[in-house]
């Protein structure tokens, strides 16, 4: 009974809530902030979960699981899709080298910091320290057009160019950590065992086993209704198939939507639908993942200022690496990176699946840290963007 | 002709890909719980879209898609294929009573005062006649029949009576839950479809008090002493509280339309759902709490919601439209979980009283379906197709029979083993016939 009325209440919560979010109240940037990008809902899971009410108690959390897998699926699908090969060709090819060297420095400068960081400070087996740096690293790797979106939302941004820059790399860098996000399924205790090889053809098998459905579903003209329910199935049994395979629902998701966007006829229709919903997906995300916060140990805050002063110094110096060795980023200013500090849903769904996945006390502690450092990430990442945006136009 | 052949062709390939992707995830140990849940996840996405493609692959043949969801149901089910074990149905169960809120939902939406108003006389006969002679015929067979079958013919006199008072009335219960998937699959709509609904809906509510009344009477007959009518009255009790509870949440839902509108259709799968769950909940809170029966209705409450939606306010035509959109996910998941609940082995352990039981019931339908139409002065084709329409039974029956077990345990097995036996035909055969019916008297297409 308690699942029920937990899964009404987050339904309802996250129902209610993207009506209220996303909405352009007056109030101070930080603020407004935290709630246009809908970071309360982190704070409100925190809330419900074990830590605090424990309204959500871990057992409910397990029985819920259906809905946590068809919202990873959602959310690598609805990424996968940016990658549409016609419109990334539209851009000329050193931005795409740009955006990859962004986040691959920012992934080995980060994973180096961590490494270095919990060899020194935890007491961890290798297979756990490598799982946790290569989750750590990649999140930071990614970077979201949320604070881009916000600042050109309120107010004329004289630089057009470097917006259209940052949103480019904004859009494809999350690439970089997905795919090295993908490694943590190699390393971490009980699935060591499995051969990286025997297990690319079996995640090929899979995909192609999923790309045939597709295909053959949509051979047909769909009605919307028949759509809904393809979509729906075809995301839960590609995370289940995913899962059952020790592997990652998210990677798989994402390269089925890279080739459904590229090769599917019916792709409009199918991301029409996948957008339709996108915030009550990315705010039950939210819930869900504030519900895996612990505040067992009082080191967190450090932990996550360290984080947070890692991710803003690898950022910070991608964006002045690019600005003194791309032609194309030359006209902009040195603190380039400060554009890219906003971290957005992907990250955050590896976080997620990475805590469900393998959960256990160090998984716990490193979601925990990291979000934590996402908060004050969103606290500083607006000024800072403001600061990059502003300058001359003001 | 070509479309059709493609079609079947397209849909066995899919079948047959799911097939291998069903066995690959079969083969399979899961040993952590991350890949526990994966199988969870797989085995629900499975049913969604095996059930679906093997709906789409009978409408090719011109029979309702809800037989095909419940085929590939009891294909998939612990009985053929073991795919879908019992555990797992009985964890899916969260999504039955999701559906079956929302059916309720759909349910009283369909009913127009208006149309109720014109066709009273014909549903009010259409229940009278159904009740009595459905009963009476049942009830005689299994009395005078039920030394002729192995199943039951050890039984005591007694034991005999008390079982055909039971299986009398449980054989007057209905699927609305069919009912509505199948005019909602044909786009049905007319006074046949009408009466048809009204009389569905409105013996599913005198079932459950018919139910109570004979479950008093075979009290009194075991126990010698007068009945406890108390029961009965608190149960009329409860039914006039669902209906009034349910029509405040109509006006509440019709508010909601008019002041906000926007994601109708989770909005009404939230609340079906939350009246179901809050209504089970209550009963037990009030019992544990406060040693106080109280059952709500959750399909009541629906059905009455739904109704104030579409009759007192002018938000009717949003709500029909906003149901219709998120039908086909609720029932392919409904029917297809409801296909891998029938209970093949209890339908192997007594086919043959089964079938009597299923004929007897059908031809008593028969002929009070032609002689509430006859004096109703019903064109000749609904006169000779109506009792195609009311054959569909489902989880009201088994509902029944299992509380009649709890009750009476010498008697119960017996029950609940026919009851299965004759749904599991019933729900396989009835939807195929009510789709034919809509058909002959041309509503189906015309909504």
């Amino acid at each position: 009974m308690k699942t029920v009325f937990c899964l009404l209440m987050i339904i309802f919560l996250a129902f209610s809530g993207y009506h209220l979010s996303f909405r352009h109240f007056k109030l101070p940037l930080v603020a407004r902030k935290f709630y246009l990008t809908g970071i309360e809902f982190l704070f409100l899971g925190l809330l419900i979960g074990p830590e605090f009410l424990n309204i959500v108690d871990q057992k409910t959390l397990n029985s819920l699981e259906p809905l946590i897998s068809l919202l990873l699926g959602w959310i690598g699908m609805l990424y996968g899709f940016q990658f549409e090969l016609a419109k990334l060709r539209r851009f000329p090819v050193e931005l795409l080298h740009a955006a990859v060297a962004e986040g691959l420095f920012t992934l080995v400068w980060m994973f180096g910091w961590i490494y270095c960081a919990l060899s020194f400070f935890a007491q961890i087996s290798f297979p756990v320290k490598m799982s946790i740096c290569i989750v750590l690293s990649a999140a930071a790797a990614c970077t979201a057009q949320t604070g881009l979106a916000l600042w050109t939302s309120f107010q004329a941004v004289p630089r057009q160019k470097m917006i259209i820059h940052l949103r480019y790399i904004s859009g494809i860098d999350g690439m970089v950590g997905l795919l090295a996000y993908g490694a943590v399924f190699f390393f971490y205790p009980g699935t060591e065992n499995i051969q990286p090889i025997g297990q690319f053809f079996v995640v090929a098998g899979i995909s192609a086993g999923i790309l045939l459905l597709y295909l053959l579903f949509t051979a047909v003209r769909l009605e919307r209704a028949e759509l809904v329910l393809i979509v729906v199935g075809m995301t839960v049994l590609t995370s289940g198939m995913a899962s059952l395979a020790n592997f990652s629902s998210l990677i798989i998701s994402f390269g089925v939507g890279v080739c459904l966007v590229n090769f599917l006829r019916d792709k409009e229709r199918i991301f029409n639908l996948l957008v339709s919903v996108e915030k009550p997906v990315y705010l039950l995300m939210l819930l869900f993942l504030g519900l895996n916060w612990r505040f067992d140990l009082i080191w967190y805050p450090v932990a996550a200022a360290g984080y947070f002063l890692f991710r803003f110094s690898g950022k910070f110096s991608a964006g002045w690496l690019l600005t003194r060795s791309n032609p194309g980023f030359r006209p902009h200013p040195y603190f380039f990176g400060f554009g890219l500090l906003d971290w957005g849903g992907l990250p955050m769904a590896f976080l997620l699946e990475f805590s469900r996945g393998f959960p256990d006390t160090a998984t716990g502690h490193a979601v925990s840290v990291a979000l934590t450092a996402l908060v004050i990430n969103e606290a500083l990442s607006g000024p800072l963007a403001g600061r990059l945006l502003q300058r001359d136009g003001s | 002709m070509k479309d059709k052949g493609r079609d079947i062709l397209l849909s066995g390939i899919i079948l047959c890909v799911l097939a291998i992707l069903a066995l690959w995830a079969k083969s399979l140990d899961p040993g952590s719980s991350w890949q526990r849940a994966g199988l969870a996840d797989f085995t629900l996405g499975f049913v969604l879209l095996a059930a679906h493609v093997s709906g789409r692959l009978v409408k090719t043949l011109r029979m309702p898609m809800i037989s095909g969801y419940v085929v590939a149901g009891v294909l998939a089910g612990p009985f053929v294929s073991g795919f879908l074990t019992r555990e797992m149905t009985e964890n899916l169960k969260l999504f039955d009573d999701l559906a079956l809120s929302f059916i309720a939902l759909s349910a009283g939406g369909t009913l127009h005062v208006k149309a109720l108003g014109e066709r009273f006389r014909s549903i009010f006969l259409n229940v009278i006649l159904q009740t009595v002679i459905v009963f009476s015929s049942v009830f005689g067979a299994v009395w005078i029949c039920s030394a002729c079958f192995g199943f039951t013919a050890h039984l005591s006199r007694l034991h005999i009576i008390s079982l055909a008072v039971l299986l009398g009335v449980v054989a007057i219960a209905r699927s609305p839950s069919s009912a509505i998937a199948i005019i909602s699959e044909c786009r049905a709509s007319g006074p046949f479809t009408e009466t048809v609904l009204g009389v569905t809906i409105v013996i599913d509510v005198i079932i459950i008090v018919l139910f109570t009344l004979a479950l008093t009477a075979i009290q009194m007959f075991f126990s010698g002493g007068p009945g406890d009518f108390s029961t009965l009255i608190a149960l009329c009790g409860e039914i006039l509280v669902s209906l009034v509870i349910g029509a405040l949440i109509g006006l509440g839902i019709s508010f909601y339309i008019s002041r906000a509108g926007h994601d109708l259709t989770l909005f009404l799968l939230l609340t079906g759902f939350a009246v179901t769950k809050i209504s089970q909940w209550l009963g037990g809170f009030m019992l544990a709490n406060f040693q106080l029966a109280l059952h709500l209705e959750p399909l009541l409450i629906c059905m009455s919601a739904g109704f104030v939606v579409q009759n007192f306010g002018r938000a009717g035509f949003q709500f029909i439209k906003s149901l219709d959109q998120a039908a086909l996910p609720v029932f392919v998941l409904f029917f297809s979980l409801a296909g891998a609940s029938l209970d093949l082995n209890a339908l192997k352990a007594c086919w043959p009283m089964a079938l009597f039981l299923v004929v007897i019931r059908g031809a008593g339908i028969g002929v009070a379906a032609w002689t509430a139409g006859r004096i109703n002065r019903d064109p000749s084709p609904h006169l000779h197709n109506a009792w195609m329409s009311y054959l569909t039974q489902a989880g009201v029956a088994i509902g029944l029979a299992q509380l009649a077990q709890r009750q009476f345990p010498e008697i119960g097995i017996y029950l609940t083993t026919m009851v299965l036996a004759a749904v599991a035909v019933n729900q396989l055969v009835g939807p195929i016939l009510f789709k034919i019916a809509l058909e002959r008297v041309n509503e189906a297409g015309t909504r």
